[in-house]
């Protein structure tokens, strides 16, 4: 009968939904690395990650977390900080900062982490840094090249900055390209600013920026910018496109004969991630200017033992590359290390107090240091060329680059 | 309450008369919901506000189409003017007290359902449901795409710190408080709906879900009824909105876009249309469901949810409410039964 | 001069590449009155056959001609499963087809793993009419639109397949009656309107890259594009598509990118509601 079935499927379904709402209320873990050694005393010291996984800078993001679990690995297995092992938690932002910020509350408030490094769009960190250090009351590194003015406290930047990214770089692109710029760019908050900057650099370089345009992320088509670099003889397209944009738009530069034509392209963000989104020979001579490329492992001991010990343990895709932010995450991690060592604890006041002024000896591209006050890292910068799918260094920093920031 | 008035419609070898399950669901999903935070960690707490928050914006959904059968593909543009509205009046003029920002969100919504509502449903032809549809998806979609493009609106970013709600010198922060404040307002509005839909003016809007010409020849101004309901759920979805916005602390243009439209419109239909604890319990269960998937298999779980969804799309069209509830409560029953029902039958 | 040549070119590829994914969504939304919300993604999966096809080793093209067969092959297969059960209630078409969207989208974005991948194209670099440089493959898929829309207004108008087709379409209870079965016209129709998408993804994919998120891209200008030209017809959503994407490719030439954009829905908006029938009404070819 009717009823009878009505009857059957509703206590199924009540029975259904008792067990969910068990399962939701006691929480499974997401992903957890645990050291196989704890001690009872103190219990372990809880880092947590927070970055992108999936979505389209999950090309990066999965870089980043390879880079976490093996610099907490090599602390674990040489004892530890401060006696206790390091416990990872990392969670998934999903380039959708709806999804980022319930995923970074359950590190703050269900972890109960000591530590957040992550994010690695700005627009990503400006979703997450409030539950962090407002609302959660917890330490943030964010190890990612960015726009600059960030200036939160216990917010500590370990990736590259406008000023050590364009003060160099720029005199050498218009020598080695011409005086001629144009700047397409993403619309949001990163090329706003770095575009500020880069043009003040410019000009004092004596070029020109012929345009400056912005964007919607998911644009694909660009035949209307193309063809207005072309028609206004461009020399240097200072591209801050990002992806999925940033390949169409190469593509049909390159096809519309800008290189052919003696064009240079310059993506500060580029790395060796990036270099697989397009074909060679379209991008060509592309200039980037980064802490860290793979060809310095040639001539540079340290960089080639971490480039080594990555390339290890993570073979595939996701490469260990400084646009990807996995050289300001292994950075940002061995510096916090220190700061723990020299606190000698996990408070936040305490270990901010020791991370102000941090410096490790031996990072990938060189040796880094916090600025005191400034919560901002300097390091050695290099610009290099890409030629047949390859990076090929054509400059580098005389020392330490300031980060000029706050 | 009449259960004899529409015995007479009921089909043969059925029993006429039955329970009414409608009143003990809704008093149970309420019983549930005030006692979480008891049994919950604090940050599940947190989760679940979002959760309330949500069941009110779906509840503006099923208003529109559950009780007036316009499809809205564009719910989030309410929501998310509404988000943006009051975060930009937390950013720019620092005002973020409760009495303030809850109206203001309220009002936003209201005059962008009016307007859009106005153009869609009111005119010399009688609006068709496709279109009616494909306008809100479209009005939706423009918003996300002029909020993303717009930098004073932050663009992509969207605008981040939205500051804490305060009533006088307090600040509201998320947690319990927050799960109450979202909770009590879920409930007075879900009362609020209830009686609506239970008054003449119901009456009239069950009278356009079941056949529109009719209701038309009978007098009543059929687009004009749409255009007030559209107007409220609206409001409703507004008020959801400035809610949001400051628990998250951030607004960003995907709250005014297609996704989050469907979104509600999934919740809708899983927990079953045309009831409003459906609504409620559809968003409940979604978003619940997402949670634990996310944190067990984290690669695959979209697809397991999208075949769920798809499931009940295709064998329960009603939603899962129609497991609990028959076809007759999810229509609903007006007033007194006049006392020869059966002949009164058409 | 050469820089209106250029922008000529661009919007007529622009256009072409439009009407290559509204053209499947046209002729099922004509025939079965459900507008696909899924359509998008057969145009990913048209992408992803092709990219598979490529990244095994196979030249491009291979996977090029595979793509419509195969997404063509799936469609069928869906459609006997699940689609037909949404003919009576377009509504809950449109919210199942968006489930089925997200299920292909999901597995797609899983299988590649949330990367951006590139794939060359069959036919490389450059066609130069004198000072103006046009992309080779972008010319080689106006050709081919053309070609397919010719194919289909043949395939419509002068076979017996044809008229069974145009049968179904302008009265399907006579149809039915006169002995076709709607159930098969449906079935082929689906396929074949997955299978447009599936080239449409394949030849797009040299020019946009295969990503998960390829397909919503397009999602909302073909339903606008749809509505705009008449449902119903087969020349409609044609029409409707080359007004959408002419001006999508057009407006960014005059105005902020943003603006036109918005502009493009928000015309085509006012333009519906005040013909609600679209460019092209009634039924038929």
């Amino acid at each position: 009968m009717r009823n009878d079935q009505g009857n059957l499927n509703r206590r199924r379904f009540l029975g259904g939904f008792a067990f969910a709402s068990g399962a939701i209320a006691t929480g499974a873990g997401s992903w957890v690395l645990r050291p196989e050694w704890a001690n009872a005393a103190a219990g372990p010291i809880k880092v947590g990650i927070a970055t992108d996984l999936t979505g389209p800078i999950a090309y990066a993001g999965n870089a980043d977390a390879n880079v976490a679990k093996m610099v907490i690995k090599e602390i674990n297995d040489s004892g530890g900080l401060l006696g206790r092992p390091l416990e990872l938690f990392i969670e998934d932002t999903a380039s959708n900062e709806s999804v980022a910020v319930g995923n970074v509350r359950k590190l703050i408030q269900r972890d109960k982490v000591d530590m957040v490094l992550g994010g690695i769009t700005s627009s990503m960190r400006n979703a997450i840094k409030d539950p962090i250090v407002a609302r959660g009351k917890t330490l943030y590194i964010y190890p990612q090249l960015y726009e600059g003015k960030e200036c939160t406290p216990y917010l500590f930047c370990t990736g590259p900055t406008p000023a050590q990214q364009c003060d160099e770089f720029i005199p050498w692109l218009i020598k080695n390209g011409g005086k001629k710029f144009a700047l397409p760019s993403a619309n949001y908050v990163w090329p706003h600013t770095l575009n500020v900057y880069a043009r003040k650099v410019i000009e004092a370089s004596g070029g020109e920026v012929v345009f400056e345009e912005y964007y919607p992320l998911d644009q694909v088509d660009f035949s209307s910018t193309v063809s207005r670099i072309i028609s206004n003889k461009v020399d240097v397209v200072f591209n801050t496109v990002i992806p999925p944009g940033v390949g169409p738009f190469f593509k049909q530069l390159y096809e519309a004969g800008f290189l052919k034509g003696g064009g240079r392209l310059a993506c500060v963000y580029y790395d060796e991630n990036t270099l697989n989104i397009n074909q060679a020979n379209e991008i060509e001579g592309l200039a980037s200017c980064l802490d860290y490329f793979k060809t310095l492992t040639k001539d540079d001991p340290v960089s080639a033992k971490i480039q080594a010990a990555y390339d290890k343990d993570y073979p595939g895709n996701f490469l260990f590359a400084a646009g990807s932010a996995a050289t300001g995450t292994y950075r940002g991690l061995k510096l916090w290390a220190s700061a723990v060592k020299e606190a000698g604890s996990v408070e936040r006041e305490a270990v901010a107090a020791a991370l102000d002024h941090a410096k490790i000896a031996e990072g990938p591209g060189g040796p880094a240091e916090m600025v005191p006050g400034k919560r901002h890292c300097k390091m050695k910068m290099y610009t290099a060329v890409a030629k047949g799918g390859n990076y090929e260094i054509v400059g580098r920093s005389e020392g330490l680059v300031d980060p000029k920031e706050c | 309450m009449a259960e004899s008035g529409l015995a007479g419609l009921a089909p043969a070898g059925q029993k006429t008369v039955r329970r009414k399950l409608l009143p003990i669901v809704e008093i149970l999903t309420l019983a549930v919901t005030v006692i979480l935070p008891f049994v919950l960690q604090d940050y599940l707490t947190v989760f679940a506000t979002r959760v309330a928050i949500l069941a009110l914006f779906a509840l503006s959904f099923d208003l529109v189409w559950g009780y007036a059968g316009i499809m809205s593909f564009g719910q989030a543009l309410f929501f998310g003017s509404a988000g943006y509205g009051v975060a930009l009046l937390g950013r720019d003029l620092n005002i973020t007290s409760i009495l303030v920002v809850l109206p203001a969100g309220m009002l936003i919504g209201l005059v962008f359902s009016l307007l859009l509502g106005g153009f869609l449903l009111l005119g010399r032809h009688p609006a068709s449901v496709i279109f009616v549809s494909l306008g809100t998806l479209t009005g939706s979609y423009a918003a996300d795409r002029l909020a993303r493009g717009w930098y004073y609106l932050g663009g992509q970013n969207g605008i981040p710190s939205i500051p804490s709600m305060t009533l006088g010198s307090y600040e509201i922060t998320e947690g319990p408080v927050y799960y109450y404040l979202a909770l009590g307002i879920l409930v007075v509005v879900y009362l609020l709906c209830r009686f609506l839909v239970r008054s003449q003016f119901g009456l009239a809007l069950a009278g356009l879900r079941e056949n529109e010409q009719r209701i038309a020849f009978f007098g009543y101004k059929v687009e004009h009824l749409k255009a007030i309901v559209f107007t409220v759920g609206g409001t409703i979805a507004g008020l959801a909105g400035s809610l949001y916005a400051f628990h998250e602390g951030f607004v960003w243009p995907n709250m005014l876009g297609v996704v989050f439209s469907t979104q509600v419109v999934l919740y809708v239909l899983f927990g079953g249309s045309g009831t409003l604890i459906g609504a409620v319990i559809g968003a409940i269960i979604i978003e619940g469901v997402s949670f634990w998937l996310s944190d067990n298999y984290r690669d695959i779980w979209p697809i397991i949810l999208g075949v769920l969804l798809l499931l009940v799309i295709m064998f329960r069209p009603l939603g899962l409410i129609s497991f609990v509830l028959g076809e007759r409560e999810r229509v609903g029953s007006f007033g007194r039964a006049p006392k020869e029902s059966r002949h009164a039958a058409p | 001069m050469a820089n209106a040549l250029v922008a000529a070119f661009e919007i007529l590829s622009f256009g072409a590449i439009i009407v290559l994914v509204v053209l499947g969504l046209g002729i099922i939304a004509s025939m079965m009155g459900i507008f696909n919300f899924a359509q998008g993604e057969f145009v990913l999966l048209g992408a992803y056959i092709t990219y598979l096809a490529y990244s095994h080793g196979l030249p491009v093209w291979t996977g090029m001609v595979a793509a419509p067969f195969l997404v063509g092959a799936l469609g069928f297969v869906l459609e006997a499963l699940i689609i037909r059960r949404f003919y009576a209630a377009p509504i809950v078409a449109m919210l199942g087809t968006y489930a089925l969207g997200l299920i292909i989208r999901e597995s797609v974005r899983g299988l590649i793993g949330g990367l951006y991948l590139s794939v060359p194209e069959p036919v490389g670099g450059s066609i130069d009419f004198g000072s103006v440089h046009v992309s080779a493959w972008r010319f080689v898929i106006i050709v081919i639109t053309l070609l397919v829309m010719v194919g289909c207004y043949l395939l419509l108008s002068r076979t017996n397949f044809g008229l069974r087709i145009r049968a179904t379409l302008e009265n399907p209870a006579l149809a039915r009656a006169s002995g076709i079965s709607t159930a098969s016209m449906y079935g082929t129709t689906f396929a074949f309107g997955a299978a447009l998408a599936g080239l449409a993804g394949a030849l797009l994919v040299p020019v946009f890259s295969l990503f998960a998120d390829l397909g919503i891209r397009f999602l909302i200008q073909g339903f606008v594009a749809v509505m705009v030209g008449g449902v119903g017809s087969f020349i409609g959503p044609v029409a409707g598509a080359a007004v959408i994407g002419t001006l999508s490719a057009a407006l960014p030439w005059v105005m902020a990118p943003v603006a036109a954009d918005i502009l493009v829905f928000v015309l085509a908006i006012v333009f519906i509601k005040f013909r609600p029938q679209g460019l092209m009404s009634g039924k038929g070819v």
